[in-house]
């Protein structure tokens, strides 16, 4: 993907944005945000019931074109993927696929969505093992 | 315009639309959002990014004069280039790029008063059409540190002095203390909340009018004046990174025609986080 590729790509995407708009019965909500240039994206996700994958994730949020941009297109890469993959993924794929050319002066506009969903994983993690432990009490 | 102490420093938009094709003229548009620029910008306009084109890469600090040379060179702009700055977020990010035009001397700076908002309002044309103008020669003195920018040691100084005064262009949460950042953004960067004692608090976007443009000179000398922030002061304008109180410094300066004023750039990124500095915190929760 050359330059004007990536920008193509990115401005499709905040001007169509996809699994923009919440989510009914997400199991977890986070939001997240950048103060650099100040970025805000939430993540909506809503887990699989084996409790292994993506089955759903939206978002909703403001800010820099880069930012929205990759908010929606991390949602199109992630749904159906198992969580283990979406621990694997590193903020440094995430530039180059959104074109490292374009975004390496924003890094953290890039990485916002990524960073957010990989917290609300966390927090899906958490309340799982926090359920389990009620449960056995 | 014509009452600003200098109104030289502005244009409207029915000037920029006259000087599309004036060779003395390069159109700069300096914006927050790194892709605005890309989905469509004055035609003939080159881009600045701050972080890409006016920062060093590494320290905390601005392009040295080699590379500032090279960046107006490669813009097509030499030394008797009108420099007309615009962007987006009422010029914010133009204020803070001819400031940093003007740390190395450059002489005409102007900004496009009510910047790309009131360009696209008043649908005027944009392209996506990149420009590519000829490199020119420019040569510029080493970066004045001294005249319109000030540093922590100084403002620290400038706490126990009289016959000066200290603006706080952040919003009134991150005065009091009560954020570290402005409302609706995300409460990080500094380790401490709060404003640097002395400093009176005037957000900067209360020196434009809702169509972006700046308010009249009666008006800006009425807010800054109200809080004492007098002509016959040393005046130093601080933000969280400089880039709003850039804003600031543009309209005491210029528009007001204050004779000593400068931008602390460390700011509150940097006394914030600054250890055994005074702070001064309103904010009781």
């Amino acid at each position: 993907m050359d330059r004007q590729e990536a920008i193509e790509f990115l401005l499709d995407h905040y001007q169509h944005p996809r699994n923009r708009g919440q989510l009914e019965n997400a199991d977890v909500v986070m939001p997240g945000g950048n103060p650099g240039c100040g970025d805000v994206v939430t993540i909506y996700l809503k887990v699989g019931e084996a409790g292994d994958h993506v089955e759903q994730v939206s978002f909703e949020g403001e800010g820099c074109t880069i930012s929205q941009a990759a908010a929606s297109i991390l949602t199109e890469m992630v749904t159906g993927k198992p969580l283990s993959e979406i621990d694997q993924m590193d903020f440094n794929d995430m530039i180059d696929h959104l074109g490292r050319e374009v975004v390496n002066t924003r890094p953290r506009c890039a990485t916002l969505a990524l960073g957010t969903l990989k917290a609300a994983i966390t927090k899906y993690r958490n309340d799982q093992i926090r359920a389990g432990l009620d449960a056995d009490s | 315009m014509a009452d600003y102490a200098h109104p030289e420093v502005l244009v409207d938009t029915n000037w920029v639309a006259d000087h599309l094709n004036d060779p003395n003229v390069r159109l700069v548009e300096s914006n927050e959002d790194i892709l605005l620029y890309d989905q469509g910008h004055i035609p003939g306009a080159v881009k600045i990014d701050w972080v890409a084109d006016l920062n060093d890469p590494v320290v905390r600090d601005y392009l040295d004069r080699e590379r500032f040379e090279k960046l107006l060179s490669s813009k097509g702009i030499s030394n008797d280039t009108t420099v007309v700055f615009y962007g987006d977020k009422n010029n914010w990010w133009a204020t803070y790029a001819l400031w940093v035009f003007k740390l190395f001397g450059h002489k005409d700076a102007r900004i496009l008063n009510g910047g790309r908002a009131k360009w696209i309002a008043e649908g005027r044309e944009l392209t996506r059409e990149v420009p590519n103008y000829p490199p020119a020669k420019y040569v510029a003195p080493e970066r004045d540190d001294k005249t319109i920018r000030a540093f922590r040691d100084e403002v620290k100084e400038y706490i126990k002095k009289s016959g000066v005064a200290l603006v706080d262009v952040r919003s009134p949460a991150e005065y009091s203390g009560e954020r570290t950042h402005m409302p609706e953004y995300p409460q990080e960067g500094t380790l401490r909340g709060g404003h640097i004692p002395t400093a009176v608090s005037i957000p900067w976007a209360q020196a434009v009018r809702e169509d972006s443009t700046f308010k009249s000179f009666e008006e800006l000398q009425e807010l800054y004046g109200s809080k004492g922030v007098t002509p016959d002061k040393d005046v130093i304008a601080y933000c969280r990174i400089g880039e709003r109180s850039s804003h600031t410094w543009f309209v005491l300066k210029y528009l007001l025609g204050f004779p000593k004023v400068r931008n602390y750039d460390g700011s509150w990124t940097e006394w914030g986080n600054s250890v055994g500095v005074p702070i001064e915190k309103t904010y009781q929760g």
